[in-house]
């Protein structure tokens, strides 16, 4: 399906080492490479920057303290006091996804977020993980949240299944928003990347002038998917908590 | 698009649990405690900062409040001052006055007294050289020597015309 010079071999698997476990093919790739290296960044950032623990923070220590008071911040104004339990996964989530992102604009380097397998695994937890919390807290009345109070009675037959199928596809959403953004961007830059090549003499550098212009905006749909990620996972955890 | 191969499903579903499961555990229990600690800590150096601040200010202002006090009483004191100071003053400057009224009255008296006597000797000289010019001019003219008696009495008649 991939010719040589598709924008889409960018984000082909290729096997560093061939894995076997229980009969399950669990090679090591280009895709665990770059999730290695992005969880290297952030534990050995955040380790390393905060390692003197300085009233009067170095630059790079008030960086990971700024990360650490935006992420604290969203979860207290989105869930609350409740949310202060699950701030590391949401930190985590948001740093995966941020430093994926952002560990994916470096050339050559591959882009796990652009794999919905993996989008849809980070969804699949946040979803299993809230529809969990939301019967430990609500029990069976966590069944009401897709009751919608305030409707005439004969809309529930329609607000209902509407409710369910919408509370179903969260996780679908969630992962495609991620993987379709970052799918589209790169792809893009790796057309526009062929055409500075393919094109005659120095006509090259006017998309070569807008890959330089679609980098920059890249990066900013890195750190907003990111968030994105993250405020919908507060969200979230603030839906099991209160119904409606 | 080799998003839909299937064939690393599982490879990119164990290493992303196994990363993501690390990292998790990691921030949780390493990374974020630490930036915690150091958020408290600047935390709570800022209050104490802020109440030593505070505590500061009162005791100044406590101290302000005591300057202001002793300057209201040292003024206060002072006034009491230049009053009693103007007090006795004026009470040296009057007693000196009278002083000076008695000494200049008796001085004035003095001289009144002596202007008197003065006058007194000088009229008693002048009847004596009346007699004098008197006897001395009646005698060149008639030849008559005339007599004390006679002269005073002449004289005391008519002492009024030239007092």
């Amino acid at each position: 399906m991939a010719a040589k010079d598709s924008p889409l071999k960018q984000f082909e698997i290729d096997p560093i080492s061939n894995i076997e476990l229980a009969g399950y093919n669990i090679s090591f790739t280009n895709s665990s490479l770059s999730m290695l290296i992005t969880v290297l960044a952030i534990t050995l950032f955040l380790t390393l920057t905060v390692n003197t623990r300085s009233i009067i923070p170095s630059r790079m220590q008030l960086v990971s303290e700024l990360m650490y008071n935006f992420i604290a911040q969203l979860l207290s104004d989105t869930v609350g006091d409740n949310g202060k339990r699950y701030f590391p996964f949401v930190f985590s989530i948001f740093m995966f996804v941020l430093i994926g992102n952002m560990v994916g604009m470096i050339p050559y380097q591959f882009t796990f977020t652009s794999h919905i397998i993996v989008t849809f695994a980070l969804a699949a937890v946040v979803f299993i993980g809230v529809t969990i919390l939301g019967f430990v807290n609500h029990g069976i009345k966590f069944f009401t949240f897709f009751y919608i109070p305030g409707v005439p009675f004969y809309m529930h037959p329609l607000l209902i299944p509407i409710e369910v199928i919408s509370y179903l596809s969260r996780p679908i959403s969630l992962s495609v928003r991620l993987f379709a953004n970052m799918l589209a961007g790169h792809t893009l830059l790796k057309v526009f990347a062929g055409f500075v090549v393919s094109m005659p003499f120095f006509t090259g550098v006017f998309p070569l002038a807008f890959i330089v212009a679609l980098t920059g905006l890249e990066i900013l749909i890195a750190f907003l998917q990111a968030y994105v990620f993250a405020i919908l996972t507060c969200l979230y955890i603030n839906d099991a908590y209160h119904l409606h | 698009m080799p998003q839909l191969n299937p064939e690393f499903f599982v490879s990119q579903l164990f290493w992303l649990a196994v990363f993501f499961t690390f990292l998790l555990v990691f921030l949780w229990r390493v990374s974020l405690p630490r930036i915690a600690t150091v958020l408290e800590k600047r935390q709570n150096k800022i209050d104490e900062n802020l109440s030593s601040a505070k505590e500061l200010q009162e005791e100044a202002m406590e101290i302000e409040k005591k300057i202001n006090d002793q300057i209201n009483k040292a003024k206060l004191e002072t006034d009491e001052k230049i009053k009693e100071t103007i007090n006795t003053l004026q009470e040296d400057v009057s007693s000196q006055l009278s002083l000076l009224d008695k000494d200049l009255e008796k001085k004035v008296s003095d001289a009144e007294k002596e202007i008197l006597k003065s006058k007194d000797d000088q009229m008693k000289n002048i009847n004596n050289e009346i007699a004098n010019i008197t006897k001395l001019t009646v005698g060149k003219i008639t030849d008559i020597e005339l007599s004390e008696n006679e002269l005073n009495k002449v004289i005391e008649t008519h002492k009024g015309s030239f007092n």
